[in-house]
């Protein structure tokens, strides 16, 4: 019996009155890989952003739960914690923080609220290291301030060594592919396929089909003017690429 | 006047000592308190600073030994009030309280000659009253080992309490120095108290003194601070000061380089909430030709709090070839935070570099939101932002224990 971890129900939201999501439906159960691809300017980032708490969008109507829990309800933090994590497009630059410290804080926030000891500095460095070495992250690139000079695919680098410490029952990825290369793009894709166990779920959303070569999706959806158009397996994607989204563009 | 000035009794005093006194009172009665509309009291509106309403601390009180995370030559003041202890010293370095360097030719030479009295009410209170301090003397060539670290303890008492402390540091050729102070609180406050500190800094030719300072006072408290440096040739005077108490403060630093090569590095910190006004302000005179002087300051200002920053860099007619550079920056938590910067640049040489600079904004949604999505929680998340803002500063402290102490120092609640 499938479980479903995240419930999506006719969601409506959007920013500064403007409905940016009409209507969204969506169930991911434990274990799956589910892809949503679409144009540009569809609302990929708005549905990521809006599952992750961002302020500044307004939920009009419908329903998330995570877990069974409702996650509209919750802070960003807690979405965090519960194990929601949201790989970002353009992952954010802060001088200043030392790129260890900052990972230090998150790990021990969410293990804290799994009633888990903290990790001392000895034993979080040993995992950083290890994580870090299969994807090609140095003791060197981590001393520096957070994402700041980092290139694209060392910043998305980073966000895949996040989501590999921090295991998230739900990982979100928004165009993790976006600005990288075929070999960082492999080396990505492999730290997400690590966390491919049976349990854990993704939520990979792409305009391109070129990840899904690498994150192989038991669904994909195609996501259009705010809303599911058409879903299917990955040969859906193979379909995309060739014909491009005009179809669907066209039909609102 | 009223009362508030204690009759004092100058018959016991060498002439030179009671004219320095009543030189420092007249010049008090002439400005009298400042208003709302002296000017340099425009931006930090003098309140709560009236000292008729409080009496001035004479007694100090036991001295409790602090836990201090460096090693150093601490001298304890209690409500303002040098106990009298002084830690035993290396060769080279002088050290008495200044009741007895009052009796001294060494104070008659150095003492009221670097702070100006003449627009500034609470320093010309203070040689008033000269009531209680340490004078440094470091002789040529002496490399002091350790920071000394003067600490003031204020026990919150029932009275309200105006504390003057009078401090000289004379660094002669060549030596180096360190100096930390220290004002912090126990107890609750129950009454108000007002810190009135004068520090007179002299440094001959080619020397140094780094200078940090926490002032970390209750915060139903005044702080007004006068650090007045003659710097000499090829001097160098450094300071750091990390504001993060009183509801009124004024930390002023006021530099004279005096001579070719003689620099000054001021920086400063401030961290407030509440209503409070914390105030950092500035006079570097450049009065020879190849001085060089830089400040950073750098505030965060929250719930109805005032930052205010006056800088003034001045150049004399035949400072040439002198260099003077300042940046005022803040970051403010919420819409009710302020901050006033006014930079004043006094340039009459040619040939010259000057600039100062203010910037002032709020904490970044987007870095926020980041560190939230990655679980750490929205206030901690503010708070290692406001931490990565200072830390441009705090990084300028080259001792490692002093600086983890000054880190530690930086407020963490209430933000
Ligand atoms: N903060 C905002 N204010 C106004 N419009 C926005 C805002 N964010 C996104 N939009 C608009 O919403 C639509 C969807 O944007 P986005 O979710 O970024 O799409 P995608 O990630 O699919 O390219 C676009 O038309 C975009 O211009
Ligand atoms: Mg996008």
């Amino acid at each position: 019996m499938a479980t479903p971890l995240l419930e999506i129900e006719n969601l409506h939201a959007g920013v500064c009155d403007k409905e940016i999501i009409k209507g969204f439906n969506l169930t991911i159960n434990e274990g799956e890989v589910h892809a949503i691809m679409g144009p540009n300017g569809a609302g990929k980032s708005t549905l990521s952003n809006v599952l992750c708490g961002k302020a500044g969008y307004e939920v009009t109507a419908g329903s998330v739960r995570f877990k069974g829990k409702d996650l509209l309800r919750m802070s960003p933090e807690e979405r965090a914690r519960e194990g929601v994590f949201l790989c970002m497009q353009y992952p954010v630059e802060i001088p200043g923080v030392p790129t260890t410290a900052f990972l230090k804080h998150s790990v021990n926030a969410v293990r804290k609220h799994h009633n888990l000891l903290e990790l001392d500095t000895m034993e979080f460095i040993k995992m950083v290291r290890e994580e870090g070495k299969k994807l090609g992250i140095d003791g060197e690139m981590i001393k520096r301030p957070l994402n700041v000079g980092f290139s694209g695919g060392e910043k998305k680098r980073l966000e895949t060594l996040q989501m590999s410490i921090l295991k998230p029952a739900l990982s979100i990825l928004d165009e993790a592919d976006s600005g990288l290369d075929i070999d960082a793009l492999k080396v990505v894709a492999e730290g997400v396929n690590g966390l491919r166990d049976g349990q854990r779920s993704m939520l990979v959303i792409t305009h391109y089909q070129r990840l899904l070569n690498y994150v192989v999706p038991d669904f994909v959806h195609v996501y259009a003017d705010g809303r599911i158009v058409k879903s299917g397996t990955k040969e859906l994607a193979l379909e995309l690429e060739e014909k491009g989204y005009a179809e669907f563009v066209r039909e609102k | 006047m009223g009362g508030l000035v204690q009759q004092q009794d100058f018959d016991a005093q060498a002439p030179w000592l009671s004219a320095l006194r009543n030189a420092g009172l007249q010049a008090f009665e002439k400005q009298g308190f400042p208003t709302a509309r002296t000017e340099a009291w425009k931006y930090t509106k003098p309140r709560a600073l009236n000292v008729d309403d409080y009496v001035l601390s004479v007694a100090g009180g036991k001295t409790e030994k602090e836990e201090i995370p460096f090693d150093c030559y601490s001298f304890y003041f209690n409500n303002g009030v040098f106990d009298g202890n002084v830690p035993e010293l290396p060769d080279g370095v002088e050290v008495m309280s200044l009741a007895q360097a009052a009796q001294t030719d060494f104070a008659q030479d150095y003492l009221g000659q670097a702070a100006d009295v003449a627009d500034k009410p609470f320093a010309a209170l203070n040689q008033y009253y000269l009531s209680s301090g340490v004078c440094v003397h470091i002789l040529p060539f002496v490399q002091l080992d350790k920071p000394l670290l003067f600490i003031n303890h204020t026990l919150a008492g029932e009275t309200n309490l105006l504390m003057n402390l009078r401090n000289l540091i004379v660094v002669e050729n060549g030596a180096q120095a360190e100096l930390v102070e220290y004002f912090h609180y126990t107890g609750t406050v129950k009454s108000r108290y007002l810190t009135n500190i004068v520090n007179e800094v002299f440094l001959a030719p080619d020397s140094v003194l780094k200078h940090y300072k926490v002032q970390a006072e209750a915060f139903k408290a005044g702080h007004i601070a006068l650090t007045a440096v003659n710097a000499e040739k090829n001097a160098f005077y450094k300071s750091l000061t990390l504001q993060t108490g009183a509801d009124i403060a004024r930390n002023e630093t006021h530099v004279k380089l005096l001579s070719e090569q003689a620099g000054a590095e001021v920086d400063a910190a401030y961290q407030m909430n509440g209503w409070a006004t914390i105030d950092t302000t500035t006079d570097i005179e450049h009065l020879a030709p190849c001085t060089h002087s830089e400040q950073l300051v750098k505030g965060v200002v929250g719930g109805e709090a005032k930052g205010v920053f006056q800088g003034k860099i001045h150049i004399a007619p035949h400072a040439v070839k002198t260099e003077g550079r300042q940046l005022h920056k803040a970051l403010l938590l919420s819409d009710k935070a302020e901050v006033d910067a006014k930079p004043e640049l006094e340039i009459f040489a040619d040939d010259v570099k000057c600039s100062h600079g203010a910037a002032s904004g709020e904490l970044d949604e987007e870095q926020l939101f980041y560190m939230q999505s990655r679980g750490i929680g929205r206030e901690t998340a503010k708070q290692i932002l406001i931490d990565a803002y200072l830390e441009e500063l705090i990084a300028k402290v080259e001792d490692e224990n002093i600086r983890k102490w000054i880190k530690l120092k930086i407020k963490t609640d209430n933000l």
